[in-house]
């Protein structure tokens, strides 16, 4: 039985109801099905807990009057590079069939946990990315609003021999809506073929009465890169996951984040590598700041397996607290199986440099002023990282937005 | 070098710890946990009824714990069952709360500690020592000096005897409570032996104290109690070893240690443990700390089947101060879980944790550490360096640590490498003459020296000649 309740009109009919409408194959509405019947004996995902106290209280999440499964909505533009599909789900199911079939749940198993599963059976949003062999795309972007009071989306990225692309999907608060309490929830699967780069990044700025839950998983094929960027400012509480299964000799990924919380706001963000195959490369970086009573919940996970010879993996965690309200947790884990490693991680949770702040403030500059600056700074490891300008001055913008 | 190594081979270390002795006991329990046998030991060794109680409370609690299992990677426990285990065995000696003459214990007692270099120690470096065998201390001694100063180091049963005031005030109350975990709970159910240590204000105890546990019979458990009181500015060091010889059947040792470090006052506890490869040794030790007092927690854990243990301070007071230093040596079938866990629970407090671990032979350890710094606890500083030396693939080196920080004019660091041993390193001394063996080894002597540089100097020859046997099993 699991530890959460299930929404009011969730029901075979409901999933039924959703995928009829779509005109889905029969694979995907038994997938949906499977999904649905799975929730009963699901838990939620693993949060951590020490002795006394627990991370992040998914528990507290009241799933009957955040979901409404047949009332979804959404505004979502999607722009391509020549070349390429970028295709709403239902496109790429007609365009692509074998392309979706064999992509779907490839890397996020849908039965994987109470929350995934969800989304599995209920998702009516998301977008197919699809760069054949050889082919390198430019600036993919897709920006979605959300207009219901939840929504479920799932989004698949496929790269072939050799192609390359860069990627910004972005989340944020559309119409307003009658409600308390609104879920957005994405499942994001990328397959990195042979000799591949895929840079995706995610910018969710939702309304803070919003919870939201995303997972996203890679799977990293010989010589393939995958570079994930993930921006969280807004909603209520976030739970996000960013994953990348090396699985190819000399597979290689980044995972570069950044959030900044403000008042009541709660992010758990999480981000976690397993080196399963040669000489395999991982960075994590990931930059928070937090204000107010913002709270923050951060797990890295550096998995090396038994085969991964000759493996590096770097991960640095830095959280600035600008708030005495605020609260800021981190648990870098390293897992290591192959001594043939080159393996380290750090963390830091502090305030704003007082030296750095003192040689501003002699420089005649205000003293919120100079903090500020120093907190866009702060920021600039993640923003260098950023291939989509787009993107960059998006997460600039809101950056800045915060600080005034 | 060459010599040194000459040393140590006429020093068989393993047979100066593997060694067997015949079984005689005066007196010891059924296997197994009930009421019954706490009332046995209780009975037999003459408490006050609020002792008794309070171990009937702990076997109750011990009773509705469930056993550990949800810890990500944590050391199988599943054949930790204490319905085998032997909890209480009085050795076969007269006094009963030890001898003050090692002539006066009987001769394979007295011959296991000689073995085990423990007089000789005494003699040249100690306040004072404390040697248990099974579950009895059965020698106890310290130099006048500090009995005249007040010093009070005497076995932890005496003491509940002579000393009933300050060991109901201490002893599994405000520090390490019953039920804290299941096997805390299990220690105060059936406790025996260990020390109490007192140390009146502004005493400086100048030599350690040391204490010395051996377990002898197959399939016992030893559950022994360190309480230490140090007083406003006073200071002491304590030392524990611990040793089994092996066999087939698993042997558990859950040990107690509460310090109370007062103001200003200044407490190092240091371990070498190097329980047999039948061992399970899963330990609550833990330490408040008073304003501007300093606990330096110091271990080393050779030895043992699965160790999980995380020595503890609560930062209590403002400017109070914690320093871990750890080392972990995991062979082959061990399972060496370890760590630290800081509180800091007053402004101005500050913590170090220094761990190295070393797995080989499909050997595992791992780093659980938790850091965690109060709302107002303004000013504390944290710095955690976790390194790990890997000789193979078929071991394990985990490193788990958790921050948690609810302040935020704090300096919080925490940095982990691991990686394997250094074939340049290895070239180099090489090229200077030096065999594999004989490099690698040196090379694991230099990762160490941070935790050896600590010990008193028979410890750090004590340790550095257990990693080096260990060494020895792998690379000969």
């Amino acid at each position: 039985m699991s530890s959460a309740q299930l929404p009011a009109n969730l029901s075979e009919a409901t999933v039924r109801e959703i995928s009829e409408q779509r005109e889905e194959p029969e694979w995907l509405l038994e997938s949906r099905l499977d999904a649905l019947d799975a929730l009963e004996t699901l838990d939620l995902p693993d949060v951590i807990q020490t002795p006394g106290r627990r991370w992040t209280n998914l528990e507290a999440l009241d799933f009957e009057s955040l979901v409404d499964p047949l009332d979804q909505a959404d505004e979502t533009e999607r722009t391509a590079d020549e070349g390429i599909d970028v295709l709403t789900f239902t496109e790429a199911i007609e365009q692509h069939p074998d392309l979706v079939e064999s992509a779907f749940g490839s890397t996020i198993d849908p039965q994987e946990n109470y929350l995934t599963a969800l989304s599995a059976a209920l998702f009516t949003t998301g977008t197919v990315v699809y760069v054949p062999e050889g082919v390198d795309a430019e600036d993919v972007t897709i920006r979605a609003e959300m207009n219901s009071r939840s929504l479920f989306s799932h989004t698949l990225v496929v790269t072939e021999e050799s192609s390359s692309v860069t990627i910004l999907e972005s989340i944020e608060s559309g119409e307003s809506v009658d409600a308390d309490a609104r879920y957005f929830s994405n499942l994001v699967e990328i397959a990195a073929g042979e000799n591949s780069y895929v840079q995706y990044g995610s910018l969710q700025d939702l309304e803070e009465d919003t919870y939201s839950y995303t997972l996203k998983r890679a799977d990293v094929d010989t010589y393939a890169t995958v570079n994930w960027i993930e921006g969280n400012l807004g909603s209520r509480l976030t739970r996000s996951d960013v994953e990348s299964e090396l699985n190819g000799d000399s597979a290689e990924t980044k995972i570069v984040g950044a959030f900044f919380g403000h008042d009541e706001q709660h992010f758990d963000v999480n981000a976690r590598v397993w080196h399963k195959a040669e000489n395999t490369t991982a960075d994590l970086v990931t930059r928070g700041v937090l204000d107010d009573a913002a709270r923050s919940v951060y797990e890295g996970v550096q998995d090396v397996g038994r085969d991964a010879w000759n493996t590096s993996s770097y991960q640095r965690e830095n959280t600035l607290m600008l708030s005495d309200e605020s609260e800021a947790d981190a648990s870098p884990k390293l897992i290591i199986h192959n001594h043939d490693t080159e393996a380290s991680h750090s963390a830091t949770v502090g305030q704003v440099d007082q030296e750095d702040l003192f040689y501003m403030t002699s420089r005649a500059i205000d003293p919120l002023q100079a903090r500020n600056m120093l907190v866009e700074g702060f920021f600039v490891p993640v923003l260098d990282e950023i291939e989509v300008e787009e993107f960059r001055e998006d997460l600039e913008s809101l950056i800045a937005a915060r600080l005034r | 070098m060459s010599s040194e190594q000459d040393h140590l081979k006429e020093t068989d270390t393993e047979a100066r710890f593997d060694f067997k002795k015949e079984a005689a006991s005066a007196f010891e329990t059924e296997k197994g946990l009930t009421e019954e046998t706490v009332r046995v030991i209780s009975e037999d060794k003459d408490e006050p009824e609020w002792m008794l109680q309070r171990r009937l409370r702990a076997l109750e609690q011990f009773q509705e714990m469930p056993m550990p299992t949800d810890w990500p990677g944590q050391p199988d426990l599943s054949e930790v069952d204490v319905g085998e285990i032997v909890p209480y065995i009085r050795p076969d000696v007269d006094v009963r709360a030890g001898v003050d003459d090692w002539t006066e214990l009987p001769d394979e007692i007295k011959d296991t500690f000689d073995k085990l270099g423990i007089p000789e120690a005494e003699k040249n470096a100690l306040s004072g020592v404390g040697a248990q065998y099974e579950s009895e201390v059965v020698y106890q001694n310290m130099q006048e000096r500090w009995e005249e100063k007040g010093v009070i180091f005497m076995n932890m049963d005496k003491a509940v005897q002579e000393h009933p005031d300050i060991v109901r005030e201490h002893f599994m109350t405000k520090c390490v409570p019953p039920s804290d975990n299941k096997f805390a709970a299990l220690h105060g159910a059936v406790w025996s032996g260990g020390s109490f240590v007192y140390v009146p204000e502004g005493v400086t105890v100048e030599m350690p104290v040391q204490a010395y546990f051996r377990m002898n019979s197959e399939g016992m458990g030893q559950f022994e109690h360190t309480l230490i009181v140090a007083e406003e500015g006073s200071e002491v060091h304590y030392i524990e070893g611990c040793s089994a010889p092996k066999y087939s059947a698993f042997n558990l040792h859950s040990g107690g240690v509460e310090v109370f470090v007062g103001e200003d006052a200044h407490v190092q506890y240091s371990t070498v443990q190097n329980w047999s490869k039948n061992t399970y040794n899963l330990n609550t030790k833990r330490a408040l700390v008073e304003a501007g007092g300093r606990m330096e927690w110091i271990s080393g854990s050779m030895g043992s089947k699965a160790t999980m243990l995380y020595p503890a301070s609560i930062l209590k007071g403002r400017g109070a101060s914690d320093n871990h230093i750890t080392i972990a040596f995991a062979g082959e079938g061990q399972n060496i879980d370890t760590g630290a866990k800081v509180y800091h629970n007053a402004p101005n407090t500050k913590s170090t944790i220094e761990s190295k671990s070393i797995s080989k032979d499909g050997g595992r350890t791992n780093y659980r550490g938790l850091v965690h710094i109060a709302d107002g606890a303004e000013n504390s500083s944290t710095a955690v360096e976790c390194d790990a030396l890997m000789f193979d693939n078929e071991s394990t080196s985990d490193t788990m640590p958790y921050m948690e920080i609810n302040e935020s004019k704090v300096d919080v660091a925490h940095e982990a490498t691991v990686g394997k041993i250094g074939d340049e390193d290895i070239f180099y001394l090489q090229s200077r003459g030096l065999d594999d063996d004989d490099a690698k080894q040196m090379i694991v002597s230099g990762f160490i020296e941070p935790i050896t540089e600590e010990l008193p100097i028979e410890y750090a020859v004590e340790l550095n000649r257990l990693v080096e046997l260990e060494m020895e099993g792998s690379l000969g």
